[in-house]
């Protein structure tokens, strides 16, 4: 990003300001191609996350190195990649839950929405409101439906009652769980089962308002029909919010992204349209991963 | 085979498990049952008259008019008692003899001078009295039953005496005749002797200067200073420990030398002569009808003070003050116990300085409890008071802070363990939120932590009602007003146990009181541990979402 474009930005980016539309045009492209238009071709309001030689180390041991790539907002990317090649720790970074991890220090760029989030004025709170994160297990409180639906917007300052239920309607129905569980909101969370139990996760996340939803696997712990759903649900998010998901599963990543990013020890190996990575990568790492002969 | 022995193996171990269970039960029930079963008679006994006068005199409860028909019922029965102990008194008591007559001498002496009688006359009847007197006074310090009728008889001579006739001297010659009636039938050698027995019977039937007996003091006796001496047995058991005193005489003898002594019992009435001998049987078969023994439920045993260091009454104020304690006590605990035990988990860093701070806590908690106790006066008494301008002496508060101290680790012990268990995915998807870590802990650590920080309250709780030592110097008294505030020194449960258990004899000769206190004790941490259970439980249920 040009260093004069960055100064125009407002200073509020950062704001959980999901109405206001985000005027910015940006011109990151993979390859020289545009941007495609989204899904539904609407005019984007969607974050966009862009990194820049970014690395992260874990004391001395090298989490993610020298990764450079922007994310597009309002398309699903996945992130592939073998295990132990820093795929959750890159995923992290973007809304610095690694920040918990002693000894975690880090290198290069990551903005969001323009906003170098590794600056030392950024206000975390704000940050992670903005991006949404969903885990591989899923981890809802142990506390009521209601209530895990409401702890976002409650942590927002949100205390009408009505307004409260709203949201949590609303992000329930964004979640595709609200006709399951519309009837028991008092229902503790943990009664629910694993695939409704992340479903829920996805909806507490999303209560919040975020722009980008971080997503680490959000399957690996569910049968295929919940696994289903909730690919459903990430095409029909994908019109309102940038979405990186994590996953072991080829299929799945071919089957919900629109991009594609294969890491391999910490680094990025190849960045490109998902129908490209799966049927003509450029590299031979690539090819050998999603065809199935690597390791 | 193989798979069979491991089935066996499985059943051994499942029927060893429901052994042990069952053994544990067994334990404890023999533990807890005696204690449970006497500390209950504190509450529920049979209740004498004696109990029902005590009630309505020190307490003023009960129907005033059906007590009133009660003793009047309960004296016409004794009344048989008194007549046949006085009637014996009269041939054996030649102590109480000698000075009756001399009084009777003095009397009629002021009578004489109050007639204005001519000098002759006077001193002819004083001398006359003064014969009689020192005949009577030889004839009851005589052993020899013919001298004493002789004596009674030169003296029953002058009864025909006009002069004397109506007079306060009258009353000489019934003294004579009843005192010779008596030494016919006694043995003459052995006046003093029964004077002894008498007096030590009398002791358990009425009261000796430091017990209370059966009966309780006689009608028309003044007042006995100490309280618990102005009734007799107020329960059933108790009046039958006495009967069993009053009726048989304990002593050790050495059958054969060298030998261990042997404890022997025989009745008491074969100290007396005959005359006597009726009274233990009347008291023995007529003990009932004296005491009117009555199932009674003293539930107020536990909100009355007692009286005579508890040898009537309840224990009240030491509920009262176990209660003020542990509950100011926790006060302290539970936030400063939860606070630390976050910090410990939350935030501190593995540096050396935690390391000590970590083990000091571990060791804290295995440190005696009467060094807290002394700890607690040195330090919040004698220091800390009045540094902030209050009195320094021992008091509620110093005790309870005395107490939190004690129980500090373990209640941090235990919550840091909760806390710690907390799964680290809950903290992160709070944070993840967009949470403040102190907003995480608040609304979702601490809320899945509660249940095993609730275990930690239980065993402070049982901790701090329990403990006795560490108030010793602190705020805990035997005895002493109910506390007004926090800045007074309390009677505890504990301390009072332990006060009776030590104190003086007072402890043995109300055993129910005693174990009342204990078992009250017992059942308070038992009902407050129960409370915080449920409360867990519940806690438990709703974190799993059932
Ligand atoms: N908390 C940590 N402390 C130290 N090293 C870590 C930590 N977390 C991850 N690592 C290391 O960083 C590297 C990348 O880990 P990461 O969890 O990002 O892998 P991943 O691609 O998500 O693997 P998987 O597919 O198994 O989840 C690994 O070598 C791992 O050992
Ligand atoms: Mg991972």
């Amino acid at each position: 990003m040009p260093e004069e474009e960055r100064k125009d930005m407002p200073t509020s980016v950062l704001k959980n300001d999901i109405t206001k539309p985000n005027v910015r045009t940006t011109t990151f492209t993979i390859d020289g191609r545009e941007r495609p238009a989204n899904l539904a071709g609407e005019t984007c309001t969607c974050a966009v996350i862009h990194s820049e030689n970014f690395s992260l180390h874990y004391g001395s041991k090298a989490g993610v190195q020298n990764i450079t790539m922007d994310i597009y907002p309002c398309s699903v990317t996945a992130i592939i990649g073998p295990s132990g090649c820093g795929k959750s720790t890159f995923l992290r970074s973007i809304n610095r839950m690694n920040d918990l991890i002693p000894h975690v220090h880090t290198e290069g760029k990551l903005l969001v929405d323009g906003h170098d989030i590794y600056d030392k004025h950024t206000n975390l709170v704000n940050l992670r409101q903005q991006v949404g994160m969903v885990f591989q297990k899923p981890n809802p409180f142990p506390k009521s439906i209601f209530d895990n639906v409401a702890y976002g917007p409650s942590l927002q300052g949100v205390r009408n009652k009505g307004e409260l239920q709203n949201v949590v309607e609303q992000s329930l129905r964004a979640a595709a769980l609200w006709e399951e569980v519309k009837d028991d909101l008092k229902k503790s969370a943990l009664a629910l089962s694993g695939g409704q139990q992340q479903r829920l996760c996805i909806a507490r996340a999303l209560a919040t308002k975020p722009r980008v939803l971080l997503m680490d696997e959000p399957c690996s712990a569910l049968d295929p029909i919940a696994t289903g759903r909730i690919e459903d649900l990430m095409h029909q998010l994908q019109s309102t919010y940038t979405i990186v998901i994590v996953t072991h599963n080829m299929q799945q990543a071919a089957r919900v992204s629109e991009r594609a990013a294969f890491f391999c020890l910490g680094e990025l190996i190849e960045y490109d349209w998902t129908s490209k990575i799966f049927s003509n990568p450029a590299k031979k790492e690539t090819e050998d991963y999603v065809t199935g002969r690597f390791g | 085979m193989k798979l069979r022995f491991r089935g066996q193996l499985d059943r051994v171990f499942t029927i060893a498990t429901g052994l042990s269970v069952v053994l544990l039960t067994l334990v404890l029930l023999a533990i807890l049952g005696p204690m449970v079963y006497r500390g209950s008679s504190a509450v529920f006994f049979q209740g004498t008259v004696e109990f029902r006068k005590m009630q309505k005199n020190l307490f003023g409860r009960g129907d005033e008019q059906a007590l009133h028909a009660e003793v009047a019922e309960t004296e016409k029965v004794r009344q048989q008692v008194y007549e046949m102990i006085d009637a014996f008194k009269k041939g054996v008591d030649v102590e109480a003899l000698s000075e009756q007559v001399r009084q009777i001498h003095r009397q009629f002496g002021q009578d004489l001078r109050d007639r204005n009688l001519p000098a002759g006359e006077y001193t002819r009847l004083r001398e006359l009295t003064r014969q009689i007197r020192d005949k009577l006074e030889a004839a009851f310090r005589s052993q020899d039953i013919n001298e004493i009728k002789r004596l009674v008889g030169e003296v029953l001579k002058d009864e025909s005496n006009p002069q004397l006739k109506g007079t306060s001297a009258e009353k000489l010659f019934a003294i004579a005749r009843q005192f010779l009636q008596a030494a016919g039938q006694i043995d003459l050698g052995k006046h003093q002797e029964y004077a002894l027995a008498l007096q030590e019977a009398e002791g358990i039937l009425f009261h000796s200067e430091a017990l209370p007996g059966l009966l309780g003091p006689r009608p028309g006796e003044p007042p006995a200073p100490l309280v618990m001496l102005r009734y007799g047995a107020t329960r059933w058991d108790q009046a039958q420990t006495l009967l069993d005193r009053f009726l048989w005489v304990e002593h050790w003898v050495e059958e054969k030398p060298g030998e261990p002594l042997v404890l022997q019992r025989k009745p008491r009435a074969e100290l007396f002569p005959e005359p006597l001998r009726p009274l233990f049987t009347y008291v023995e078969q007529n003990a009932g009808k004296m005491l009117h023994p009555r199932r009674t439920v003293y539930w107020q045993f536990l909100r009355d003070d007692n009286v005579n260091s508890h040898y009537f009454g309840g224990i009240g104020p030491e509920i009262l003050g176990t209660m003020l304690i542990t509950v100011v006590g926790m006060l302290f605990v539970i936030p400063l116990g939860i606070i630390s035990a976050a910090y410990l988990v939350e935030c501190a860093s593995d540096g050396w300085t935690m390391r000590i701070i970590r083990m000091g806590i571990n060791t804290l908690a295995g440190v005696p409890s009467i060094v807290f106790g002394l700890f607690g006066l040195a330090f919040f008494v004698l220091f800390l008071f009045p540094l902030l301008g209050f009195a320094p002496r021992p008091c509620i508060l110093a005790a309870s802070m005395t107490l939190a101290v004690l129980t500090l680790p373990v209640m941090i012990r235990a919550s840091e363990e909760a806390i710690r268990s907390v799964p680290a995915t809950y903290k992160e998807g709070s944070l993840a939120l967009g949470a403040s870590r102190f907003h995480t802990f608040i609304a979702v650590t601490f809320p899945a932590a509660l249940p095993g920080i609730l275990t930690g309250v239980i065993l402070s709780l049982s901790r701090i009602a329990g403990e006795t030592a560490p108030i010793l110097f602190t705020g805990a008294v035997s005895l002493g007003a109910v506390p007004r505030s926090l800045f007074d020194p309390t009677r505890t449960l504990s301390y009072g146990s332990y006060d009776m258990a030590v104190g003086d004899r007072l402890g043995m000769m109300v055993p129910h009181n005693q174990y009342g206190m204990v078992v009250t004790l017992v059942l308070l941490i038992l009902i407050l541990n129960g409370a915080a259970i449920m409360l867990r439980t519940r806690v438990f249920k709703k974190l799993r979402g059932h």
